[in-house]
């Protein structure tokens, strides 16, 4: 019993590695840019994302919350989206309001207790999950190109891309100052109960401790960057109109595109159709 | 025509006592490709961001005198129509790749300036820099040789007339860095660009250029044919600059008086074969036998082996990347290794592996006859220790002395204080010691890992790449330090593309290539294996090869033993003068 739980959480342990989050904010970022929903234009999915990231807060008809948190949950497998982020939002959704409803459930509350409680979690979680649909489904850059049509500040769209760029970079070099503490550090002993819960403290030390050497590492780095996108013309840009319009050339609105509102819209005329029925 | 007009160019950085560059004048003319070399401090860095606008324009200082690119004077122009003129590749190239995927980053400055054919030109770029078909890839799936390429797309992109590179090939290995340079000649021979390199590898200087200027405190000294520079061995050593070793082992056996003093120097190994010619071979054979009895007799116990290790990395697409498949490896107490094989062979890996911070997918990794996954952390990391290629990454503390301190502090080591003190003497950083480790020059920085990684003492020490982005003369201190701790550490692996290290420094040499050893012995047993030299495209030394061209039973690694070994007919008769 004692190797499994040993094995267990060696393997929990490699599971959460920096190496494995960088993998799954990388694929999260880039690795399904072959998917439906990555290939459907962004402005047409940022409209489809006004629609469902604010209407099922102020929603209270179960039917059409339920139908809303189907398609949602349809379009989340179409993007391909990473397990973490999937984990993530489970998480997320049962810290929210999954932890009151069994807790309902264990102190002997009834069914009347549930209804409101799952309304409340169908809302948050058709939100997080149109949320993840747009923004880990999209690549960053069609992202931000579709903000931009949407007169975002360029500064804006460009921190986006930008950021994804650097986070494998920030995220490596983060591995490695944690690895230097790691190699050097002396991590209590976490062979006892109390020992764990040091350890944990300990590490979480660590952590925050790494963050001093990160910052500089990259404040160095980026003394180049700040260069690199002056000799780019990138303040140039930030002020020309031409280079917007060339930016936005690529941005097409197609068949697909229609055909993925028009089934949305229909889903929702179908629930609110049954609702009334009802 | 000149590209480049330098006049009485004096700069100063803001806050700095005396000024980086002192009334400097210089010409560059159209189509040439030009190296500047000089020691570290001395403003090759300086000049070039004065070439393309930036200084003064985007970093300010006290600035005089005028620099005309293509005819137009860098101040008062600003910094976007120079990058059409003066392209920059920075030495830290990396940090100038601002979007995620190739083309992007080859069209962007294009876009930037609002050219409508900005894609074409990004392709058009990519395919000048040989990395065509990789348009659609993600920057991190490129090697470092390929981000180069890319940084150097993202400068051509904008075709301009002047290429200035900051040293292209310092984190490359021999591969990846001809291949830069053939590049290179191609822009400055079919698509007529101007190129300036800053370059301490005058291997590669006397094979491409075409010009040298000898930068000295600010300010020129000579701008010379290469020829003629190279030759100018004196003025070159007095600047931490060291000629190509067969224009120095000629420089050396014309004081010797076995070349005569009339003759020319030569500066790569075809010329040598003329020069050289006419000398005989003395003492081939037992230079090869004194070599090869470094190996002793009685097999030492294990140190570190590796039991049909396999591993894997998981890729962002696709199936994982398999970087080891069933490697068995034996490393013995007290060797001194060298780890060669080309960027991405898996020299890092293999390292991280031993200090269990990677896991095998399959196999097991044995140190000291126990499994690794066994050892306690604490004991594993007083027995084994790795300093990381970036130095930079070993600095979690605010000055060096702490960072060396603690290690030991934590462990509560008994003298820990002193033991500091010492090690800080001993790689001559006491001077430094309240610094923070991110603001020291190059070398410094490498020898305060250096201190960092022996503080607990281990039995064996792995070192990433310890001489990568150093100047000659800073690489020189570093293989000296490694030489010194020679006798305080035990086994030592050292990880590198440099060839001259590994054949001054090591008794064995392993050859990674495709995530399996295709190569293991002594470095006249790998270097004089055409079959691996082929495989894995290293190279050994000029010296070695203008040796072996010479006559093939020769095995002569420094310059000395060059020396030694064609110049013997003049020792011998020294020595016969004197008896008789």
């Amino acid at each position: 019993m004692a190797g499994f739980t040993k094995k267990l959480s060696d393997n929990l342990f490699d599971k959460f590695s920096m190496d494995f989050l960088r993998s799954q904010v990388l694929k999260n970022a880039y690795g399904n840019d072959d998917t439906v929903i990555a290939r459907l234009d962004p402005r047409i999915l940022i409209v489809w994302y006004l629609f469902f990231g604010l209407v099922p807060w102020f929603a209270n008809d179960l039917i059409f919350l339920l139908f809303s948190f189907m398609i949602v949950v349809v379009t989340t497998v179409l993007a391909r989206v990473a397990g973490l982020v999937l984990f993530l939002f489970l998480l997320g959704v049962f810290s929210q309001t999954g932890y009151l409803f069994v807790a309902t459930l264990i102190f002997g509350g009834n069914g009347t207790a549930i209804a409101p409680l799952l309304v409340l979690t169908l809302k948050v979680a058709t939100v997080s999950l149109a949320s993840i649909t747009v923004f880990s489904g999209l690549d960053p850059d069609r992202l931000s190109n579709g903000l931009m049509w949407f007169k975002c500040p360029e500064r804006l769209s460009f921190s986006i891309s930008y950021a994804y760029r650097m986070l494998p970079m920030l995220m490596e070099e983060f591995q490695s100052v944690l690895l230097s503490y790691r190699m050097r550090g002396n991590p209590p002993d976490s062979g006892t109960f109390l020992g764990k819960i040091r350890y944990l403290i300990y590490q979480i030390k660590v952590i925050i401790h790494a963050f001093y050497p990160l910052m500089l590492n990259t404040a160095k780095r980026s003394r180049t960057t700040v260069e690199a996108l002056e000799i780019k013309g990138y303040r140039y840009a930030a002020v020309n109109k031409d280079v917007k319009k060339l930016k936005l050339a690529s941005l097409k609105v197609t068949y697909d595109d229609m055909i993925f509102l028009i089934i949305s819209f229909l889903m929702i005329c179908i629930s609110l159709f049954i609702s009334s029925m009802v | 025509m000149n590209v480049i007009e330098i006049e009485n160019l004096t700069f100063s950085y803001p806050g700095a006592s005396a000024p980086t560059l002192k009334k400097l004048n210089l010409t560059v003319e159209a189509g040439d490709f030009l190296a500047i070399v000089g020691n570290n401090g001395c403003g090759k860095s300086t000049l070039c961001k004065a070439m393309n606008g930036l200084i003064p324009n985007f970093i300010t200082g006290t600035y005089s005198g005028r620099v005309l690119a293509k005819g137009l004077d860098t101040c008062g122009t600003d910094v976007g129509s120079l990058a059409a003129r003066v392209g920059y590749v920075y030495q830290d190239f990396e940090n100038q790749i601002v979007r995620p995927t190739v083309l992007d980053d080859a069209s962007y400055a294009c876009m930037n300036y609002a050219m409508k054919d900005y894609l074409e030109r990004g392709k058009a770029a990519l395919e000048k820099c040989g990395l065509a078909g990789r348009e659609k890839d993600y920057i991190w799936q490129l090697s470092g040789g390929q981000t180069h390429l890319l940084a150097l797309a993202g400068a051509v992109s904008l075709e301009p007339d002047v290429l200035i590179l900051d040293e292209p090939i310092a984190q490359l290995d021999p591969g990846h860095a001809d291949r830069i340079y053939e590049i290179l000649k191609d822009l400055n021979e079919n698509y007529g660009k101007t190129i300036i390199v800053i370059e301490h590898h005058t291997e590669y200087i006397a094979d491409y250029c075409k010009h040298v200027v000898l930068l000295k405190e600010g300010t020129v000294a000579w701008k010379l044919p290469t020829r003629e520079a190279l030759c100018r061995v004196k003025d070159l050593t007095a600047s931490d600059i060291f000629p190509p070793q067969v224009t120095r082992a000629a420089y050396e056996l014309k004081k010797n008086g076995v070349l005569p003093m009339s003759g020319e120097l030569p500066v790569t190994v075809s010329e040598g074969r003329k020069i050289f010619g006419g000398l005989s071979c003395h003492r081939a054979e037992d230079g090869k036998a004194a070599c090869e009895s470094v190996r002793s007799w009685e097999t030492p116990p294990a140190a570190v082996e590796f039991k049909d290790v396999s591993l894997a990395y998981r890729s962002v697409k696709g199936g994982p990347n398999q970087i080891f498949d069933r490697l068995n490896l034996t490393v013995r107490k007290g060797e001194k290794i060298a780890l060669i094989g080309s960027n991405g062979a898996g020299k890092s890996t293999l390292m991280k592996m031993m200090t269990g911070l990677l896991r095998p997918s399959q196999g097991e990794i044995e140190i000291f006859g126990e499994k690794i996954q066994s050892v306690k952390r604490d004991k594993l990391f007083r027995r084994i220790s790795l300093v990381y290629q970036n130095p930079e990454e070993m600095f979690i503390k605010d000055t060096i002395e702490s960072d060396i301190a603690y290690a030991m502090e934590v462990r509560n080591i008994k003298q820990w204080k002193e033991r500091t003190g010492q090690l800080l003497e001993q790689f001559r950083l006491t001077g430094l010691k309240d610094r923070d480790g991110r603001l020291l020059s190059g070398g410094q920085m490498r020898r305060a890992s250096l201190a960092i990684g022996i503080a607990l003492n281990p039995e064996i020490l792995l070192l990433d790449e310890p001489t990568a982005n150093l100047d000659i003369a800073t690489r020189r201190e570093i293989i000296r330090t490694l030489e010194d701790m020679k006798d305080v550490t035990d086994t030592v692996m050292i990880a590198t593309h440099d060839m001259q290290l590994v054949c001054e420094w090591a008794q064995r040499i392993i050859v990674l290539c495709g995530g399996k050893v295709i190569g293991d012995g002594t470095r006249n047993e790998i270097f004089g294996n055409e079959q691996i030299r082929e495989r894995t495209g290293i190279r050994p030394p000029e010296i070695f090869s203008m040796g072996q061209e010479l006559c093939p039973q020769a095995y002569c690694y420094t310059i000395d033993e060059f020396v030694q070994t064609f110049g013997g007919d003049f020792n011998g008769r020294v020595h016969k003068e004197a008896i008789g």
